[in-house]
Parts: C-alpha cells; sequence; structure tokens
C-alpha cells in the first residue's frame, strides 16, 4: 500500500545553483551584513592596541577616548555581536539550502533579528558614552550601565528565538522526510545552537540576576566568584559556538570548493556530538586560579576539557586526509606534497586551509591552557589573547572571510570585486596572526599581563619589550589585511560587474549511512545534564554564599561605587 | 560504524598523548608539590577593620618564613605604606606566604619569574606559598583588569 504523505507538506524550493532566491538574499544578507558592520569597528581598534602597547610607539587611541574603552568595544563587537550575527545568518543558509525549505517562519527570523539589532544599539550606545567599560567578559563587580546589560539580554533572547526556528523548520522536514539522511551541515548546525542555548543560560541568569538588576538599583549587592562561575558556564561552550559553524564550513564545503570527498562522515558526526556535550563541563579551565573554587573541581574539568580536544583533534585527521585526497587530485605523488598542492589561488580555499593551520598553534596553546599546573604560568598574561587570536581570530575569523568571499558575491549577485586583493588579505591575516601569536606568547611568558594599558604602565618587564615592539609587525599587517577585506567587500555589493560563477558550495547529497540515532536530541540534552550535575554543581555550592548572600557593593569602571 | 583503520590508530594516538599529559600533571602535583590556589575563606569587605587585614603588611614568622597581608583596591596594593606602587624587603631563601583580598573588584596578583598567579576577588580569601630562592627585582602585577588605573597597580619585592 501507498503510504501517505504527512502533515502539510511544502512544497521543494529549487534554489538556484548559481546566486540567490531573494528570500535568502534578504534572510542571510542582513545578519551577514550586520555582523560585518559590528566587526568593522571592532577589528580596526585591534591594531591599536597592540601599537597603544608596545614602548616604542605608545600611540593614543584614536576616536576612542582610551584604552579600556576601546578594548572593550574590540572584545564585545567582534567575540560577540559579529560571530553572533553571521554564525546565524550562515545557519539559515544552510538549513535552507540543505533542507531544500524555507524557515519554519519568517516572521520568527525577523523578529529575532530586530531584537539582535536594537541589542546591537544599545550595547553600541553604552560602549560609545563611555558608560561600559567593563570589557567583554563584564565581570562584577565593575557594574556598567544598563543598556549594555539590556542590549546582551536582547542578543542572547533573539538567538533562542532563531534556535526554535531551526529545530522547528529541522522537526516539519523530519515528520516529512522520516527515512531520510540529515545533510551534516544541518546536523552540526543543530548541535552548535544546542551548545549555545545550554551555554548562555548560564550568562542569562548572570545579567538577569545578578548584573541587569543591579545596574537598574534594583538590588544593592553582588558576589563576584558566583558572577565569575555563571560567566564561565557560558564562556567556554561560546568559543566551540564560534568555532562549530568554522568546523562545519571545513567538513562540507570545503570538500566541494577543493573537489574533493568527505574523508568520514560518521565520524565527524561523532566529533560534532561529542562537541555538543564536552564543551559544557569545562569552563573551569578559566577559574584555576580563583579562590573560591577547590583543586577537585579544577582537577575533574581538567579531564573534561582533555576529552574536548579529542573530537578536535578527529577533525584534523578528517579534514587532512580529505585535503589529501585533494592535493592527490591536483597531481601530488610523495607523501607530504599534498599540502602544498592545493588551489592557493583561490581565496576560499587559501583561507580555510590558512585558518587550519593557525588553528595548530591555536588548539596545542589551548590544551597548555587547560593543563592544570601550568595555568599559573599563563593566566591573565598576553600568552592568553596570543591563544585565542590563533582560534577566534585564526581559525574562526579567517574562515568566516574565506566564507565571506563566496557568501557575499552570492548576496549580491555579482562576482568578487578582486580576487587577487583577496589573496593578499589572507596571507597578511595568517603572517600577522602568526606574528602576534609568537611576540604576545613570548611577552607573557615573561610575564605581560594582558589587558593592560602597557602605554601608560610604569613598569615594563625589560625583557618583554623587544617582543612587544616586534608586534607593531603584526598590527601593521593586521591592519592592511583589514582594510583589504573591507574594500573588496564594499567593492563586492557596490562597484563590481563581473558575473557570479560559483555555486553555493552545499552538498544535500549525502553518501553515508549516518544512524539515526544521532538525532536523538533529548538523549544528548540528558548527558548534559548528568555532566553538569558531576562537573558544575559542586562549583555553584561552593562559590554561592549560602548564609549571607551577596555582599559586595557595585562599582563603576570609571571609579568609585556605583551609582544607578 | 565504520572507522578506518589509519584514523583508529590515530584515536589510540591522541588517547596516548593525553594519558601522557595527564600523568605530567599529576607529577607536577605529586611530585613537583605546585599547587593552584584553593579556598581558604570568605570574609566581608565592609568589615576588613575587624579582620586580619586591618594591618595589611609584612610579618616575620620565623628565620624564613614570612607572611604578607595585602588589600587590593582601585589602584594600588596596600601592605601598610602610603606609596603608590610599594615595596617589601626580602632576604633570599624566604619562604612568603601572602594572604590577599580586594576591597572593590575583581584583581590579580602575578610574581615575575615564580609560581604566583592568582585571583583577587571581594568577598574572597586568597592564599599561597612562594619561595624566593635567588636575590633579584620581582614585580608583584595587577593581571587582570579593574579600571582606568588599571596598568598602575604594581609592588616589588626585593631579594638580597
Amino acid at each position: 500500500m501507498q503510504q501517505t504523505k504527512p502533515y502539510i507538506s511544502t512544497p521543494e524550493l529549487t534554489f538556484p545553483k548559481v546566486g540567490f532566491l531573494s528570500a535568502e538574499q534578504w534572510i542571510v544578507g542582513s545578519h551577514v551584513l550586520t555582523g560585518l558592520v559590528a566587526l568593522l569597528i571592532g577589528i580596526f581598534l585591534g591594531p591599536f592596541q597592540v601599537f597603544r602597547r608596545a614602548p616604542a610607539l605608545k600611540w593614543e587611541i584614536p576616536v576612542f577616548s582610551y584604552y579600556y574603552q576601546a578594548l572593550t568595544v574590540h572584545g564585545v563587537l567582534n567575540a560577540l555581536f559579529f560571530t553572533t550575527f553571521f554564525i546565524v545568518g550562515f545557519s539559515y543558509f544552510i538549513l535552507m539550502r540543505s533542507l531544500k525549505r524555507e524557515m519554519w517562519s519568517t516572521k520568527l527570523v525577523w523578529i529575532a533579528y530586530a531584537l539582535m539589532l536594537i541589542g546591537l544599539l544599545l550595547v553600541l550606545y553604552a560602549l560609545i558614552t563611555n558608560q561600559a567599560n567593563v570589557l567583554y567578559t563584564f565581570y562584577p563587580s565593575l557594574i556598567a550601565h544598563p543598556a549594555f546589560y539590556l542590549g546582551l539580554v536582547l542578543l542572547v533572547v533573539g538567538t533562542w528565538i532563531v534556535t526554535a526556528n531551526l529545530f522547528l523548520t529541522y522537526n516539519l522536514w523530519r515528520k516529512e522526510n522520516p527515512q531520510e539522511h540529515l545533510p551534516l551541515a544541518v546536523f552540526a548546525t543543530l548541535t552548535n545552537f544546542v551548545l549555545w542555548c545550554v551555554a548562555s543560560l548560564g550568562v542569562a541568569i548572570e545579567v538577569l540576576f545578578m548584573l541587569l538588576p543591579l545596574s537598574l538599583g534594583l538590588i544593592t549587592h553582588t558576589d563576584p566568584q558566583a558572577g565569575r562561575a555563571l560567566f564561565w558556564f557560558f564562556g567556554h561552550p561560546l568559543v566551540y559556538f564560534w568555532l562549530l559553524p568554522a568546523y562545519t564550513s571545513w567538513y562540507t564545503m570545503l570538500p566541494k570548493q577543493a573537489n574533493s570527498k568527505i574523508f568520514s562522515d560518521p565520524l565527524a558526526r561523532v566529533s560534532f556530538i561529542l562537541l555538543m556535550i564536552f564543551s559544557i563541563p569545562v569552563g573551569v579551565h578559566h577559574m584555576f586560579t580563583d579562590p573560591g573554587v577547590s583543586a577537585v573541581m579544577k582537577g575533574i574539568q581538567t579531564v573534561f576539557t582533555f576529552i574536548v580536544a579529542v573530537p578536535s583533534l578527529l577533525t584534523a585527521f578528517n579534514v587532512g586526509a580529505m585535503l589529501e585526497r585533494a592535493g592527490r587530485n591536483r597531481g601530488a605523488k610523495t607523501p607530504f606534497d599534498w599540502m602544498w598542492k592545493q588551489d592557493w589561488k583561490n581565496p576560499v580555499i587559501a583561507a580555510q586551509i590558512s585558518a587550519m593551520l593557525l588553528f595548530i598553534t591555536g588548539g596545542v596553546t589551548g590544551i597548555m591552557n587547560a593543563s592544570l599546573t601550568l595555568n599559573i604560568a599563563l593566566h591573565n598574561t598576553s600568552w592568553i589573547p596570543a591563544h585565542f587570536h590563533q582560534t577566534l581570530g585564526g581559525a574562526v575569523t579567517l574562515t568566516f572571510m574565506g566564507i565571506c568571499y563566496w557568501l557575499i558575491p552570492m548576496i549580491r549577485g555579482r562576482g568578487l570585486y578582486s580576487v587577487k586583493m583577496a589573496l593578499w588579505q589572507v596571507h597578511t591575516w595568517s603572517i600577522g596572526m602568526m606574528i602576534f601569536g609568537y611576540t604576545y606568547g613570548a611577552a607573557g611568558l615573561i610575564g605581560v599581563p594582558r589587558r593592560t594599558d602597557l602605554g601608560a604602565a610604569p613598569y615594563i618587564n625589560p625583557e618583554a619589550v623587544p617582543y612587544l615592539n616586534m608586534s607593531i609587525i603584526s598590527g601593521v599587517l593586521l591592519l592592511i589585511s583589514a582594510i583589504l577585506f573591507f574594500i573588496n567587500m564594499a567593492g563586492t555589493m557596490l562597484l563590481s560587474k563581473k558575473q557570479l560563477t560559483e555555486e553555493a558550495p552545499i552538498d544535500t547529497y549525502v553518501e553515508s549511512k549516518s544512524p539515526l540515532w544521532m538525532e536523538k536530541w533529548g538523549l544528548w540534552l540528558s548527558i548534559v545534564g548528568i555532566l553538569c550535575v558531576i562537573a558544575w554543581a559542586p562549583v555553584f555550592l561552593e562559590v554561592v554564599d549560602f548564609t549571607h548572600g551577596f555582599q559586595i557593593p557595585g562599582y563603576s569602571p570609571n571609579g568609585g561605587l556605583y551609582k544607578p | 560504524m565504520h572507522i578506518d583503520r589509519l584514523e583508529r590508530y590515530w584515536i589510540i594516538a591522541v588517547g596516548v598523548v593525553f594519558g601522557a599529559f595527564a600523568a605530567a600533571i599529576v607529577a607536577s602535583v605529586v611530585v613537583f608539590g605546585v599547587h593552584l590556589p584553593s579556598p581558604v575563606g570568605r570574609i566581608d569587605p565592609a568589615k576588613l577593620a575587624e579582620s586580619e587585614f586591618a594591618k595589611p603588611g609584612l610579618t616575620q614568622d620565623s628565620e624564613h618564613a614570612y607572611t604578607l597581608r595585602m588589600v587590593a583596591k582601585m589602584w594600588r596594593f596596600d601592605i601598610g605604606s602610603k606609596e603608590p606602587q610599594p615595596t617589601i624587603k626580602l632576604p633570599a631563601g624566604s619562604r612568603l606566604k601572602i594572604v590577599a583580598t580586594s576591597l572593590d573588584v575583581t584583581h590579580g596578583i602575578y610574581v615575575e619569574r615564580h609560581d604566583v598567579n592568582v585571583m583577587l576577588l571581594p568577598g574572597q580569601i586568597s592564599q599561597v606559598e612562594v619561595l624566593f630562592s635567588k636575590p633579584g627585582i620581582y614585580h608583584i602585577i595587577c593581571h587582570e583588569y579593574c579600571g582606568p588605573g588599571h596598568q598602575a597597580m604594581i609592588a616589588t619585592i626585593e631579594v638580597s
């Protein structure tokens, strides 16, 4: 008997191979471009911090009033707003293209976008008026203007709506195609939003029940140690929320771009499941030097942090094997020549492979940071920004730039403005980040602190001065790279007259028979819950003072007690 | 689920490497005695005057053992002197116990060339011990952003 197709059967959309449907264009375009505007403001403040911290220059920060304001803007706009807007737009694109359907609700797409945009404007207001110089970790008891926290709340609530929309879209598709294999890119995107939603509970509780009420004057006291625990419950999975879309591109889009094939689809899925689960019970490795957390809990979370490194090493093998295949297709013969027999003339490929190379140092330094006792030598020194400029600034941002080199042309319906400029941008970026990593890493080992206005400091270790001066080179290269990137983006949007030739690199064809049990979201969430009880419940019991409650008043980041 | 032979070797190698890393960490604690800061107690920053932090400063406990009580505040380390960047003097071979807290916001201390790296939070007491075996000048640096004066929050330890 013919099985009846259940539920509302929406006709499959026929997406153009080259170019976008207008609905796609608006949804993906508005999110990605808003993200790029945030990046435009945030990115240019980076090199000027390097110039400010170099003893040979000690330049004042341009436009913004001083170092810590610029540092807050740089962190908040790049790491919180650019990433989130870009990832949301990219995720919508993946779902619509791979499942060949519109989002569950287009109205919800715009409601979420509006919330996130208002969030961005509120945060910008607080930052520009110098009322929120609390850096992007906003540790209490430094208290910012309420607009800062309200903006962050709106950003997070927006992403929750996005998550609901993504899952409802997937659910509809699943009901209509109960046996079909879920495309890997969609699977990865869904794991990413699961981990994001779980993680954001921590920061939501911190902002809604501690920071925002104090900032509004509804409560008068807070607890910095509890605030830090809630923040890092969120803060480490957050870095995986940035990283997973880059992995998604390496696993599912780069094979098509490089004319190769994914090596192992099931193991890729296992990696994403492991990342989704084990990114949660690891945040204490940011608090190894905190006085209020016991050494036992620090040890337990070290073990989990080592476990979460495993799926990244699986990814290294899987993606490496895929690239070897690409190199062999291009005539590589010896064991290692496939590495340079890649299509380095294609900026989309060059950007992603360079991003992977940066991620090697990023990953190794990350494992060092997580190594319990070794952390004493590294915590809060300039080693840490060196590390996360290889991961977030390197692997993630450079991959996102590589994605922009095909995505922005599709949004505009024109070819990339300049391929040559894009190649220069990729190479200046990766060399710049390598030099930044080397110089700031070395300075950190000598004891130069991070997040410090060295241009005004009465003391800098003389041994670190050559490294800090050498970092000027990285600042110059990265500044050039950023300028090239934005000229190319603006050129593609406004000036390009080239024809669009590249296809969207989405493979809806699923070769592997990936088992359906991998989509047991309830099971994964239960495991996350159990791990939270093991790894986080004791930490919260330690850090919350149940007898006295909150005892610490808020302070203004400009000095003195905070006045609402 | 099929796993390629080479990939299986890779997974085993990853397991072995992380096992070795974990063993190294255990050795650093058990054999070399590196310890992370651990909870020693809470304190209400409004009541510092009634606590061991009422008179911050250096005290000698025995011939080679000293205790430094310190209150971090926006934007200096209070160890009992009025100088913005105070100095303490110790003979080489001294074992120093640093007991510190914060009066207002999150601060931190990092001592150059020594295993001292700890956050100072209002409401929490931080305690670390460190041996100064070689003469020299070592700075205590505040390593957590605490407002516009953060970069000047430095103290000096002179070991002679």
